[in-house]
């Protein structure tokens, strides 16, 4: 086994009181990436923007 | 009056059944055919096949709420598809024979002015000699079944260990060309967790095996994120996690035999290797289902319809992987040739893969089939069904409701490991699902903000909201349609 994740991520990972904070700002990120949308990529529009 | 046939009461058949019903007057009929009579939430699977969750509380009956919301529900199974109908019916149908009940072996032609194809994969067991749920020591989790006689046989394996056996137990996709490596993922590290629970993970030696060219691959062609202040690619992620939990990886692997506790696996390079184990699960390869389709004078014409899967408005123009783009990818999901046939979910035949394809020096395909998670399943189904909706309201095919894979999010939280103050979870949103070389050529295809990685026991509690949430929406309690799909 290789140590990988240092102590110190380890328990910033599970400390409860953290990850609630976590868990709020995961659930919005998500919602608003998927409620960002969806729609078509053949538009003229779509594909002149990058 | 139209009647709107949905074919599967999987995610994809089961949200576009539900909005169809909520938008649509009662004077249009919906009608659902599905084999299984329970509606199951997939996901949950990973932790009935470790125990910690009864299959029970992933399922519920389907009949019951169908009556209750006037939805006409036929327990059977589609065999074949009469689009223009037939010399004596002139109504388009699908043929269908009920698998359940005093109708059990019935043949019924089910007419429909719509129809939705949702039918999903077939779990194609049968194309990797000996993969079979239950026997030669390996196991499935795509199913509550499976996923039951998965922990039947590591529990019972557990036990063994906890009396001094030492195990090998080997995790992964069990096919060439398989695809669902991230729920094979999920189930390693759960496994792995378990076996720590249990205070026997030191007698465990725990192997992931994958069609995968690189770690993190998932059929995604894997992703560059962004992980706390970092920029890290997925393999570099996946390693960390197995490395740090003491998994070892075989990659490249393509799955083509097994026999009691022996895989059988050629590798890229060629060769042909074998790997023993004492528990393995292994996930089959997903085909069609084999459906046939006849014009109205009873001649063939599967390929109007099928490519495996079904045909929709994707480009099926055969091209090498750096000519593809991600215009390939389907927008309405309606089939070309016939207007009123949709195919949202896994049931629509994509382009081509998201992976790299790969060869083996033998001139075997060896990498993962393109993945079409739940929510991308949700996603479309809901738009097809607005555009069913729209087209008997507006009466025109208006099409305004599009959504490529190329330009859609998705949330993935593969659990890490179950409990409320021990599990963990692995959170990765991706946007696009597709990558879009051109319109994001600097971050491997994805935009960086919106791909990013979390890996925690936020995860973990994010997962099993998304149980109960999800659970609640498919059993239509109050305001169900309010939470996205
Ligand atoms: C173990 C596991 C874990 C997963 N975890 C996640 C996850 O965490 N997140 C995520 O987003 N995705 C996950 N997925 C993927 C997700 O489950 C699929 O994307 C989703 O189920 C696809 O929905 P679908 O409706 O297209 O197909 P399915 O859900 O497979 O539904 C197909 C339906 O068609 C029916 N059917 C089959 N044959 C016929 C026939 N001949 N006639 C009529 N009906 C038929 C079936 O009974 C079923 O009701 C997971 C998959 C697995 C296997």
């Amino acid at each position: 086994m290789t140590q990988r994740i240092s102590k110190n991520k380890r328990f910033w990972m599970m400390n409860p009181v953290w990850q609630f904070f976590k868990y709020l700002w995961l659930s919005l990120k998500g919602m608003l990436i998927v409620a960002g949308g969806h729609g078509s990529t053949r538009s003229k529009d779509y594909q002149k923007s990058h | 009056m139209a009647t709107i046939l949905i074919l599967g009461a999987g995610i994809s058949g089961h949200v576009a059944a539900s909005h169809l019903r909520r938008k649509l007057s009662k004077e249009h009929q919906v009608v659902v055919v599905s084999p299984n009579s329970n509606y199951q939430w997939i996901p949950s699977n990973i932790w009935v096949g470790i125990g910690r969750m009864k299959s029970k509380e992933i399922l519920f009956p389907l009949a019951p709420l169908y009556k209750k919301k006037g939805i006409d529900f036929k327990q059977a199974k589609a065999i074949s598809f009469f689009p223009e109908g037939d010399k004596n019916e002139t109504k388009p149908y699908v043929l269908a024979e009920y698998v359940a009940g005093e109708n059990k072996g019935q043949q019924e032609k089910v007419i429909y002015d719509y129809l939705i194809n949702a039918t999903g994969p077939k779990l194609n067991f049968e194309a990797t000699a000996g993969l079979i749920p239950g026997q030669n020591k390996t196991y499935s989790v795509c199913t509550y079944t499976h996923a039951n006689h998965a922990w039947e046989g590591l529990n019972a394996l557990i036990q063994e260990m906890k009396n001094g056996k030492k195990a090998k137990i080997l995790i992964g996709t069990g096919h060439a060309k398989a695809t669902c490596q991230g729920a094979a993922f999920e189930y390693i590290l759960n496994v792995e967790q378990e076996l720590r629970r249990h205070k026997v993970r030191d007698r465990a030696e725990i192997t992931w095996i994958s069609n995968e060219y690189q770690l993190g691959d998932f059929g995604m062609d894997g992703m560059l994120l962004s992980y706390g202040s970092n920029i890290m690619k997925s393999s570099e992620m996946v390693e960390m996690v197995f490395e740090d939990r003491d998994i070892k990886w075989i990659l490249g692997a393509g799955v083509n035999k097994i026999e009691d506790g022996k895989t059988h696996y050629e590798t890229l390079e060629g060769e042909q290797k074998t790997e023993t184990y004492d528990f393995a699960m292994l996930i089959p390869s997903f085909s069609g289902h084999g459906f046939k389709a006849f014009d109205k004078n009873n001649n063939e014409i599967t390929d109007k319809l099928f490519k495996g899967f079904m045909l929709v408005d994707a480009d099926y123009t055969p091209k090498p992987y750096e000519e593809w783009t991600a215009q390939d990818w389907p927008e309405t999901y309606q089939n070309p040739s016939y207007k009123n046939i949709f195919a949202p979910g896994i049931a629509f035949a994509p382009p081509h893969s998201i992976s790299k394809p790969r060869k083996s020096k033998s001139g075997t395909e060896i990498f993962p089939s393109p993945p079409r998670t739940g929510m991308p399943s949700g996603i479309t189904a809901k738009l097809v069904a607005d555009t069913i909706i729209d087209t008997i309201k507006k009466g025109k095919n208006l099409q305004e409701h599009k959504g490529s894979m190329a330009n859609m999010g998705a949330a993935c939280i593969a659990s890490a490991g179950y409990g409320t103050f021990s599990g963990s979870g692995i959170s990765i949103t991706t946007f696009p699902i597709v990558p879009d070389y051109k319109k994001y050529p600097d971050t491997h295809g994805r935009k960086l903000g919106k791909t990013f990685g979390e890996i925690g026991l936020a995860g973990h509690w994010l997962k099993l909201t998304l149980h109960y949430v999800f659970m609640y929406k498919a059993k239509m309690k109050p305001f169900w349609w309010l939470l996205p799909e």
